[in-house]
This record gives C-alpha cells, sequence and structure tokens, in this order.
C-alpha cells in the first residue's frame, strides 16, 4: 500500500508550463489604470523586472526555471505526493484521494515556488529590496527567505486582522531578516488614506498592495512583488502540478478531479494549470478542475467577470476578472490568505469559459474537514488549505453514494502549524461563518447609477 | 406574588415569605427579594420584564444570581431565559451551572415617547448560562466600534432600498441608522414604513399595516433580532404578524444585526404563531452585519437539541 510517490531531486522539472500558449483567444490585456489604455513593458518597468514582465506576456508553451532557482529549490522539491488511505478508509468512499504536500517548504507553504525566481530576476537586474503585501503571512515568509537566499532587503506590509492574530509569521519574517509592518500603515500615502478614513479597518490585502506598489513605485532602488494573481505567479506554480502529473503516472493515474484553494488563485493554477492545458487541447477533456473559495469572499462564484483594479487605491492595472469590486474589504475569516476581491485573470478566463468550477465554503464546514483530515492523514493543514480538503472530501462522498472509484487530487497548499489560535476558535465556537449577500448586492447594483 | 399559580401547577413545596396587599409595586419586588436573600436563596428566578428586573439587581447586585422568566413585554436586558423552557433547563440541573454576566438595561419610556431610545446600563448581574451558549473572548476589529458596524450595514441598506419598493421598518437602534442614513427620521421602538425615501407612516400596528401593504406588490421588511434573545419575530414586533409575513413573502425579509449583537445571540428565533411559516424561514438565515457581509446563523425550531 504505497503512500508517498516521490520524485528525485534530477526530476525537478526544468520549465515551467505556460498555459497561455492553449488558451484558445488571448487574454485580454490588462489596462492603464489612468489611461485605460493596455498596459506596455514600460508602465511595468518600475515595479518588475524585465524577465518577469516577459513572463506575464510570453506566449511560449515552455519557459526554462534558471538553474540557480532549480538548486534552491533542492531546499524542498520535489514536494512528495500522498495518498490519503486513511481519509479514504474513514470516509468508506471507493475514490482515490491523492494530494501533493506542499506544506514541507521552509516557510510552510506552496508560495516558495515563486518567492525564489521573483527574488532571483530581481538580484539579477540589481534591484535591491522588494516591497510586497501577504494576506496571512504565507507569502510574506516565502518572500522573506528568498531575498535573504539572493542578499535582498524586504519590506512587507501585513493586513492587520493577519498581523495580530498570527504574531509568529511576522516573528519568522523577522528571523529572515525582513521588515513586517502592519497595514495599512502610516509610511504610505493610500495608508494614510485608508487609517484616516477608518481608523479600525481590518486591513486587506488590496490595500496592502496598495501600499507595497507605492512603496515600490516611489523607491529607485526598490521593485515590488505580488505572490498571487499574475501570469507568471500561476506561471511559476506550476511545478506543482507538473510534478503532480508525473508522480500520478509512476502510479498509472490520471486525475478525474484537480481541486485547490483559491484566493488569487495561484496555488489553484499550480495544481491544475497542466491539467487544464490537457482539458483545452482535447487531451483530457473530462478532468474536472475545481477551485474551493470562502464564502465570505466568493469572487469566483458570486463575482462580477469584468474589469477592475487589484488593490484598493486603484494603482494597478485594470485586469479582466471575476471581482466583488476592488474596494470590498472582506469579512475577517481565519483563512486571511483568500480574502481578495479578485482573481488570477486567467483563472478568471478559465472560469469563465467553464474550463474550471468552483464552489464556496463557510469557515465552520472548513474547519470541521480540517479536523477529519488532521485526525486521518496527520496534517494539521492552513485554513486555505483546508478549502481544498473540504471540497476534496465532497467529492469523496458524492464517489461514495454514486459508488463512482474516481481519482481525486487536491494542492495540499500548507500547514497550519501557525494557525492554533483559529483552530481554538473554531472549538470555542467563535468561528462565524460569514458570506456575501449576493442576491442583495445584485439587486443594489441594478439600480444604481452606472460610473463611467 | 405567583403562589397561586404554583398551586394550580400542582407544586406544593414552597415557603411564602412575602405577602402584598393591593397592587404590587416595585417596593414589593424588592422587599420580597430582600427577604428571599436573608432566607439563603441561591438564584433568584422571576418573572416580568427590565423593571423588575433592575429591582431585584437593586437588592441583590452579583452577590446572587438572577434569571428572567420573559412575561411579554420588551425586554432589552440579557439576564432572559428564551422561553420558560429554556429557563427550566438552565437551573434544572444545580451542580453544573455555569455564571455569566448579563447586562441590565433599561427603556426610558418619557424619552421613548419623544422619540429618543435611552437604553442605559443599569447594571451587570450573574445569570445561569449553558455553556456552549456564552460567547467568551472579543472578536478583533470590525466588532471594535458597534456604531461604526452601524453604520456600515446602514451604507450597504442604502445601496439596497430600491425605488417603489415599501420597507417595513422595525424597531432598534441598527434599523434606526439605516433611516437616518436616508434621511428619513424614524421612531426607535416602532414599526415605520418608508417608500421612495419618504416616511409613509410611523410607529403602525398591524391593522394599519396589513392596509399599507394591501396593494403593494414588492414589500421587504427590515428587522434587527431582539439582542441576547435572539428573536426576529413574534418579541417586541408583533405587528410583523404572520398576515404579514405571507404578504411580504420570506424572501423580503431582510434581517440586519452588528457583529456585537450576533456574538451574544447564538441562536436566532421565530415565532410568528403559525408553526407552518416558522419553519419556512429553515435551519439558518443570512444576517447583514456589515458593508456586503452577512453572517450565517442557525435558527432555533421547536424540538432542535440545544447544546
Amino acid at each position: 500500500m504505497q503512500t508517498k510517490i516521490l520524485l528525485d531531486e534530477e526530476q525537478i522539472p526544468k520549465k515551467w508550463y505556460n498555459i497561455q500558449a492553449d488558451l484558445a483567444t488571448p487574454l485580454d490585456p490588462p489596462l492603464h489604470p489612468q489611461t485605460k489604455k493596455p498596459v506596455v513593458p514600460a508602465d511595468l518597468a518600475p515595479i518588475f523586472p524585465m524577465e518577469l514582465i516577459k513572463q506575464e506576456v510570453s506566449r511560449d508553451r515552455y519557459i526554462d526555471i534558471p538553474d540557480e532557482v532549480r538548486d534552491i529549490f533542492r531546499l524542498f522539491r520535489p514536494s512528495p505526493l500522498f495518498r490519503a488511505h486513511r481519509l479514504e478508509k474513514f470516509l468508506k468512499t471507493p475514490a482515490k484521494i491523492y494530494y501533493k504536500w506542499e506544506g514541507g517548504s521552509p516557510s510552510g507553504s506552496h508560495k516558495t515556488n515563486t518567492s525564489v525566481p521573483q527574488a532571483y530576476y530581481n538580484m539579477k537586474e540589481g534591484i535591491e529590496r522588494i516591497a510586497t503585501e501577504t494576506g496571512a503571512g504565507q507569502w510574506g515568509s516565502a518572500l522573506s527567505f528568498a531575498t535573504k537566499i539572493f542578499d535582498l532587503d524586504c519590506t512587507v506590509y501585513m493586513v492587520r486582522t493577519s498581523y495580530e492574530q498570527k504574531p509568529y509569521r511576522k516573528i519568522m519574517m523577522q528571523v529572515y531578516g525582513a521588515e513586517c509592518l502592519s497595514s495599512p500603515t502610516t509610511r504610505t500615502q493610500s495608508g494614510r488614506a485608508m487609517l484616516e478614513k477608518d481608523p479600525d479597518t481590518p486591513g486587506s490585502l488590496g490595500i496592502a498592495i496598495s501600499e507595497a506598489v507605492e512603496d515600490a513605485a516611489t523607491h529607485d532602488n526598490t521593485h515590488y512583488s505580488l505572490g498571487s494573481v499574475l501570469n507568471h505567479v500561476c506561471l511559476h506554480q506550476t511545478i506543482i502540478g507538473l510534478e503532480a502529473k508525473e508522480q500520478l503516472a509512476m502510479v498509472e493515474e490520471y486525475p478525474d478531479i484537480v481541486i485547490g484553494c483559491v484566493g488569487g488563485g495561484s496555488n489553484f493554477a499550480g495544481i491544475s494549470f497542466p491539467f487544464a492545458g490537457d482539458k483545452i487541447t482535447g487531451k483530457h477533456p473530462d478532468v474536472r478542475i475545481l477551485g474551493a473559495e470562502p464564502a465570505a469572499c466568493p469572487s469566483l462564484t458570486k463575482g462580477l467577470y469584468a474589469y477592475d483594479f487589484g488593490d484598493v487605491a486603484g494603482f494597478t492595472p485594470l485586469m479582466k476578472m471575476f471581482t466583488l469590486g476592488h474596494d470590498f474589504v472582506p469579512a475577517a475569516i481565519h483563512a486571511g490568505g483568500l480574502r481578495y476581491h479578485g482573481d488570477s485573470p486567467i483563472v478568471s478566463k478559465l472560469v469563465h469559459e467553464k474550463v474550471m468550477e468552483a464552489v464556496a465554503y463557510h469557515q465552520n464546514e472548513v474547519f470541521l474537514a480540517a479536523q477529519t483530515f488532521a485526525r486521518t492523514e496527520g496534517i494539521i493543514v492552513a485554513p486555505e488549505s483546508a478549502h481544498a480538503v473540504k471540497a476534496a472530501i465532497d467529492e469523496a462522498l458524492i464517489c461514495k453514494k454514486t459508488g463512482e472509484a474516481k481519482t481525486i487530487l487536491f494542492n495540499n497548499s500548507g500547514h497550519g502549524n501557525f494557525d492554533m489560535s483559529s483552530y481554538d476558535a473554531f472549538y470555542q465556537g467563535k468561528l462565524v461563518d460569514y458570506e456575501y449577500p449576493a442576491e442583495l448586492v445584485k439587486e443594489a447594483l441594478a439600480h444604481l447609477p452606472a460610473i463611467p | 406574588m405567583g403562589e397561586d399559580i404554583l398551586k394550580e401547577a400542582g407544586i406544593t413545596d414552597y415557603l411564602v415569605v412575602y405577602e402584598y396587599l393591593g397592587q404590587s409595586t416595585a417596593q414589593d419586588t424588592k422587599r420580597a427579594t430582600q427577604i428571599m436573600v436573608e432566607q439563603g436563596c441561591d438564584l433568584i428566578l422571576f418573572c416580568g420584564g427590565d423593571g423588575t428586573a433592575r429591582d431585584i439587581f437593586d437588592v441583590v447586585e452579583r452577590r446572587i444570581p438572577l434569571l428572567g422568566i420573559p412575561a411579554g413585554v420588551k425586554m432589552y436586558s440579557a439576564v432572559f431565559a428564551v422561553n420558560p423552557v429554556i429557563a427550566a433547563e438552565l437551573i434544572c440541573d444545580d451542580t453544573s451551572i455555569v455564571l455569566r454576566d448579563a447586562e441590565i438595561l433599561d427603556v426610558d419610556e418619557d424619552a421613548y415617547r419623544a422619540g429618543e431610545l435611552k437604553t442605559c446600563l443599569y447594571g451587570i448581574a450573574r445569570v445561569p448560562a449553558l455553556p456552549g451558549k456564552t460567547q467568551h473572548a472579543k472578536q478583533v476589529f470590525e466588532e471594535a466600534d458597534e456604531e461604526r458596524a452601524k453604520d456600515e450595514i446602514a451604507r450597504f441598506m442604502g445601496e439596497v432600498i430600491k425605488p417603489d419598493t415599501l420597507y417595513i421598518l422595525c424597531a432598534g437602534t441598527t434599523t434606526e441608522a439605516i433611516a437616518r442614513h436616508l434621511g428619513i427620521e424614524k421612531t426607535l421602538l416602532g414599526v415605520d414604513v418608508i417608500q421612495n425615501g419618504t416616511l409613509v407612516a410611523r410607529d403602525v400596528d398591524e391593522k394599519t399595516l396589513l392596509r399599507l401593504i394591501e396593494k403593494e406588490n414588492d414589500v421587504r421588511v427590515i428587522v434587527s433580532p431582539i439582542g441576547a434573545q435572539g428573536f426576529i419575530f413574534g418579541r417586541g414586533n408583533q405587528q410583523i404578524s404572520a398576515e404579514v409575513l405571507k404578504k411580504t413573502g420570506l424572501s423580503g425579509v431582510i434581517v440586519v444585526a452588528t457583529p456585537h449583537k450576533l456574538r451574544d445571540t447564538p441562536l436566532l428565533y421565530i415565532d410568528t404563531g403559525d408553526p407552518i411559516l416558522d419553519a419556512a424561514f429553515g435551519e439558518s438565515i443570512p444576517v447583514i452585519s456589515g458593508y456586503r457581509i452577512a453572517q450565517r446563523k442557525a435558527i432555533f425550531h421547536q424540538g432542535t437539541c440545544v447544546t
């Protein structure tokens, strides 16, 4: 009964998979926030290295992973693929559940898959400092690790609720030598404006992004780095799905369902794009690809597919994506990493075109699923990853009803070892089942005057 | 002071410690409580409203726990059990009683008549609580300022409210904040009706409501549950009868409450007098608690296990 399916270090993929090459129609271009015209590389150059800008728009199917990056990846990749025998047995399901375990990286999540190459490309172009935002702290700690490896300084704007709820994440960033600030801060104009408007704001990813972008745009030696949403981030994360595909092939499997949790969409993209590519190109047209998001911030299931800003202040380009509105500040759920109003434009397009689908869950049912997983498989997952666990369990239970032995693959994106206060809240009955009142919002939007 | 009721119920094991003449007054409540304290009682169980709670608290303060059995009047204090059955559950096992703090509030009726709700905090009593029904630690940030939460709810409702639709605004400070946001002066403890940004009728009774909504195609009810007890309908807003709700339809009910109130209100209740209608509300309901934010809250139905 094989439980772990492992690859050698030499089998770390040498190329990332770029799904833009296989899209039926090109992505709608990002638009300049002021001119509303498509952005050109020169617009992005003040905050991103040119190599990442090229990756952002590339339509090459495969893009080389630099050897220096693969050398760092040796610390934690290839990640193991597990067969969840005990969970299957507990659920009494005929389904076969596999999960890719990304919690073994230095910072405890999949985020290092992109923080390492991003820090590398910035270092190569002579940048001295990177500014970024973080929701739950996973991205901030991953970038802190990567910048230290390449001898760069790092400033992290951490969403205020997470800063308070997860003090160990900020200490982790300190260990890696980064500066971690509670966002909104008084350091940036956008942060000060938010605090003036609402001193008690819980903060949000949208606000923190505004601050980090402003920081980068106003310092010559500083670039900005984003941990999700953008095409190049999703590209870097495809290493997860590429490895998983190899590992499943070793046991002669191909998934019927691929699942990931969705905030900005990068880990979902990472596990699913190599399989979504097979679906689009007709190699495996029947594979289902399912994103699991929080009911409190259900952009894919309840959002509007439209151009919107990536941040609250409107500094970023407008992107065509599923959005709840860039000024929407989601409820302070414990899966802080999923509190984002929008979604990756590629993921959004694929959901819009029904290549992918999505489901939304409340907090308590998600933590209950996480508890089941911990008590069967042993791993205490992050609240974000618990959404994927919940979806995998639900799909396995459907198989139990239908008697189908489907193969389910999900991305277990990170550990929850710093999230014990969230589990404690669950056990004390203090978790609020927040949700987005979609019908009322729809009514509100229906009779509001159109904004030109 | 209840002896006749005990007799009627067949209960004989009791002691009469105080008798009064004529109409009972607040002083009688206080004197009776004082004697009970002197007799060494461990819990004061009373039937009444906020005034009675205040009178008893004057005597026992935090030394002896108290618990109110709801008596069908407006009760803003958090010392009341949801109903007599729950009150019995709370005290039936005296080895496992857990005490919690509960605010005693009282409404200044004179101020209310002048259109102002003055619910001052009178004291913090000790009441029996079922473990698991009590919330402990505070939530951060978004519950830090209840007034801010009301403004956020009002901002969202301001976007939701449509032209031509008739809105029934129930009692409370949250619905009052919505009216204020719309520039409408609302009664605080009454049910008011608005349409197209103007007040159609204030402090209406059921009959007036039924007349007002008779020819309307689209009627909505915006209601906030009573704090701590959790009643959406059936306590304090009897004007919103089953007949009214049948006209508005369940989809026309918009429940609003601040996170603060919801934190202290683990379950919601509906008691319209029509069990079929009550059941139609289902197991849970979304409650608007911020700008484009709702909380899914369980509705308690008779026969459901409370833990």
